[in-house]
Order: C-alpha cells, then sequence, then structure tokens
C-alpha cells in the first residue's frame, strides 16, 4: 500500500515538471487555432524549440497578460489589446501577424447558396450563433456588417452569443444554433467542411495583431518565433485557413 | 449597470431548488430503502455530474437537447420550442447538474430514520406512498433543508454548464456568473466587482429565507 502511495505521489509530482518542458508560451486567440497547430510543429522542425499555446478568447488571454501570466508572445484577434499592453509599458511593438475573414455556416445546405443577408433572415434560421460582440474581434466585426446592411435590430432577438468565435462555431456545427458569425478559419477544419457558408464581405477584415512580452524570459526565442512567423512557410499555412 | 443577471440567477436559483425534489426524493427514497440489483449503477449515475467536469456535462447536455439531440427533439415536439438557449433549457441543465448534491443530503436523512417508525406505520395500514409523505418526510426535514440550501446556492454559482448551453442572451439565459465573466473579459472591472459583491448578500438572504420556512415547521 505505502509502496503504491509513494508511487502516485512521485507521478503525480512529476506531471507538472513534464507539463512545463515546454521552451516558449504562446497566448493564441481561438480564431487562429487550426493555424497555429500547423504551425507550432512546422516551428519544431526548423529551430528544435517545443512551443506550447493557450487558445481562448483574446479578451480573457489579455486580462491574464496583465495579471501577470507568463506568456512569452500574445497572438490576439485584434489590434486592440496589443496595442494597450504596448502603451502599458508591457510589451514591444506590436505588428500585424494575419487578417481574418468573416464567414456566415451553417450545417443547413440551402445556407451557402444565398448571400449570406439574405439566409440571415431565412425563416427556418431560428437562432444564430455570433461571438461576444463586446470582446471577441470577430463578433464585432459581425455585428458591424449587420448594422452596414441595417439588419442588426431585425436579426438581434434570434441571437446566441458564445465566449469565442470557437464556441460559435461549437454552437453552429452542433446543431444546437442554426447558423452562426464564424471564422473563415473554421470552415477549413473536419467539423467546417460538414456545412456550407457565405464569406461576409461587409465585415471590416479583422486585422490580428501579435507582439512578444516584456516578461518574457526566452526573448530570443520568441523573436525567431515571430521571425518564423512572416516565413513563406507559414503564408502557405495561413492562406489554407483563409487569412491573408 | 444592468441588475437582470442578478434577477435571472435568483429565478434559477430558485426554480432549481422548488422543482429538483420531485426527481431527487423518489430517487434518494429508492437508494435509501430498496435493495435490488443494479443499484449501485443507479448510484454512480445520479452522483456522475458531481464528478465530471461541469463542461463536459455542459457539451454532453447541448447535444442532448440540441434540436438534432432526443431531448431538444422530445421538447420541440411538445412546446414548439428550441431547448438549448432558453430558460428551461438552464433549468434542466440546472437540475441534471444538481441532482447529486440534492439526492445525497435526503438520502442520509432517510438512512437515519428510525425502521420501527415505518414498521409502526406498516402495520397501522398506510400505504408506503402515504408513509412517505406523513412519516418519511417530516421526520426528516433538517435533510432536506440541507439539500434546498446546498442546491440553491450551488446553482446561485453555476457556471460550466450554463455556459454551454444557454447563450448568454440577456434576460434569459445570461445568469450573474456568465455577466461577471463577460465583465471581466471586456475589461468592465467595476461591474464585475459589483456584482460579486452583489452576490453574496443575495444568497445570503435566500438561505436565510429558506432557513426560516423550515425552521417554522
Amino acid at each position: 500500500m505505502k509502496r503504491i502511495l509513494t508511487l502516485v505521489l512521485t507521478v503525480l509530482l512529476a506531471l507538472p515538471v513534464a507539463a512545463n518542458a515546454a521552451d516558449l508560451l504562446i497566448a493564441q486567440a481561438a480564431n487562429f487555432t487550426p493555424a497555429m497547430q500547423e504551425i507550432i510543429p512546422a516551428f519544431k522542425k526548423a529551430t528544435g524549440f517545443e512551443v506550447q499555446a493557450t487558445y481562448t478568447s483574446t479578451g480573457k488571454l489579455y486580462a491574464q497578460i496583465t495579471n501577470g501570466a507568463p506568456f512569452d508572445v500574445f497572438l490576439a484577434a485584434d489590434e486592440k489589446r496589443p496595442k494597450k499592453l504596448y502603451a502599458a509599458g508591457l510589451s514591444e511593438k506590436p505588428f500585424v501577424y494575419a487578417k481574418g475573414k468573416v464567414v456566415f455556416w451553417s450545417l443547413k445546405k440551402e445556407i451557402g447558396s444565398t448571400p449570406w443577408h439574405k439566409a440571415v433572415i431565412n425563416p427556418d434560421l431560428h437562432k444564430i450563433a455570433i461571438a461576444n460582440i463586446e470582446t471577441a474581434p470577430y463578433g464585432t466585426a459581425a455585428m458591424k456588417a449587420l448594422q452596414k446592411v441595417k439588419l442588426w435590430e431585425k436579426v438581434k432577438p434570434e441571437l446566441v452569443y458564445a465566449q469565442s468565435i470557437a464556441q460559435a462555431f461549437q454552437y453552429a456545427a452542433t446543431g444546437a444554433a442554426d447558423a452562426g458569425f464564424c471564422a473563415y478559419s473554421s470552415v477549413f477544419t473536419t467539423e467546417g467542411r460538414k456545412g456550407t457558408f457565405t464569406v461576409v464581405n461587409e465585415a471590416p477584415p479583422v486585422i490580428q495583431a501579435a507582439c512578444i512580452l516584456n516578461s518574457s524570459e526566452h526573448k530570443d526565442i520568441a523573436q525567431k518565433f515571430v521571425k518564423f512567423l512572416a516565413s513563406p512557410e507559414v503564408k502557405t499555412i495561413k492562406n489554407k485557413y483563409g487569412y491573408e | 449597470m444592468d441588475f437582470s443577471p442578478l434577477v435571472l440567477s435568483v429565478k434559477l436559483a430558485l426554480a432549481t431548488t422548488l422543482l429538483i425534489p420531485i426527481v431527487a426524493a423518489p430517487t434518494a427514497y429508492i437508494l435509501a430503502f430498496c435493495r435490488f440489483r443494479g443499484k449501485s449503477l443507479i448510484d454512480a449515475i445520479v452522483s456522475l455530474p458531481m464528478v465530471l467536469p461541469p463542461t463536459v456535462l455542459g457539451f454532453g447536455l447541448l447535444i442532448l437537447m440540441g434540436p438534432h439531440g432526443p431531448l431538444g427533439k422530445l421538447w420541440k415536439d411538445a412546446t414548439d420550442e428550441r431547448m438549448v438557449f432558453s430558460f428551461s433549457g438552464i433549468l434542466l441543465a440546472s437540475l441534471v447538474y444538481n441532482l447529486p448534491f440534492a439526492v445525497q443530503p435526503m438520502r442520509a436523512a432517510f438512512e437515519k430514520l428510525d425502521i420501527r417508525l415505518l414498521e409502526n406505520s406498516a402495520v397501522l395500514g398506510l400505504s408506503s406512498t402515504a408513509t412517505f409523505f406523513r412519516v418519511v418526510l417530516p421526520n426528516s426535514l433538517p435533510g432536506l433543508a440541507a439539500a434546498a440550501m446546498l442546491v440553491f446556492a450551488h446553482s446561485l454559482g453555476e457556471f460550466g454548464v450554463i455556459l454551454m448551453v444557454g447563450g448568454s442572451i440577456p434576460g434569459t439565459t445570461k445568469v450573474a456568473s456568465i455577466a461577471i465573466y463577460e465583465a471581466v473579459e471586456a475589461m468592465r472591472y467595476q461591474d464585475a466587482l459589483f456584482m460579486s459583491l452583489a452576490i453574496i448578500p443575495v444568497s445570503f438572504l435566500a438561505l436565510l429565507a429558506i432557513n426560516r420556512i423550515n425552521g417554522r415547521r
């Protein structure tokens, strides 16, 4: 019995050590997840460095960073928050790493064959997912598009709010919501191919900025990673997921 | 400052506390007094929400309660409404999530009963249903009060499950915990702090009220 207990304790104590074996910790806005999951292994292949990423909404990551979370690089879904960190002296100068598009996505086949502003008022759609319009940049962009075509007030009663763009897609992909305003990148995933979509051209492009955090203890590796983000290899990955 | 999330949280907690005995009391009764094969299986299923991460439970419920899921389909046929993203939906999620918190104290209270009370009631010709309502329940009130308080407090603070099935619709599914979370994300720290502070007296007062009701018996 004692032996088993010792063994269990040893394993438990060893776990956190193993989990912190990454050379670089990245705070990644949720929408870029599919692309980042390809970039990380490519970076490891090119440099040998182990990168770990946390994928969640920009707002949450920003709150964590300002409260001292130990990230090295912050890849946001907007320009606003990296600029704020820079202004507060918490990060190096931000740079744009991707421009994302909003799509109107649904499991229903007929949605992809009509322009989105017609599809969105289709009487068959009772619940439409949108990311939090206050904290998720893709949510804000989708709201602006709806306002632009004068449908915001009309569609508002049908909207359900997700905490991040990833959850907006989850609502639509599970069929819990009939359709959703999602990131173009989600269309290229296994789940995304099961539905149809149209690009929301009225939505402003989501300009995504990144910055190296001043609290980082691995600035040299962070610099290498940032350089790698501009490489042709990453450009190919980004294009594959609909980013410019 | 919008008070609707606080009101909604209290509404959800009250509704959960009022409705949960319908499911929890018979379950606790069976677990306390009956012997049958597969009892431990029922016991484990009832306790599952206690150990599952709320997000896992929430995602499962999202699929079950969605328009394509079995529960969601039934609900749609019966009411012509969608189950997810509605108050009924988060109430059902809340009932599932709280079931073990109600069943455990009730079961403990039933098991503590003097078996002779039940025997007397049987000898005097009361049916088992009548025994339950006239002998078992009145004699296990402290356990019921404990269950009610636990469930109430627990559903006031509920977050993960509702995050998954609610959709944060103002006035319908945007409860206080979700509103606080969103306020923190939007850097409205004052709102977050205010709502967090408001929840404490609200839950405290509600617990006092439940205590009084139980004390009056």
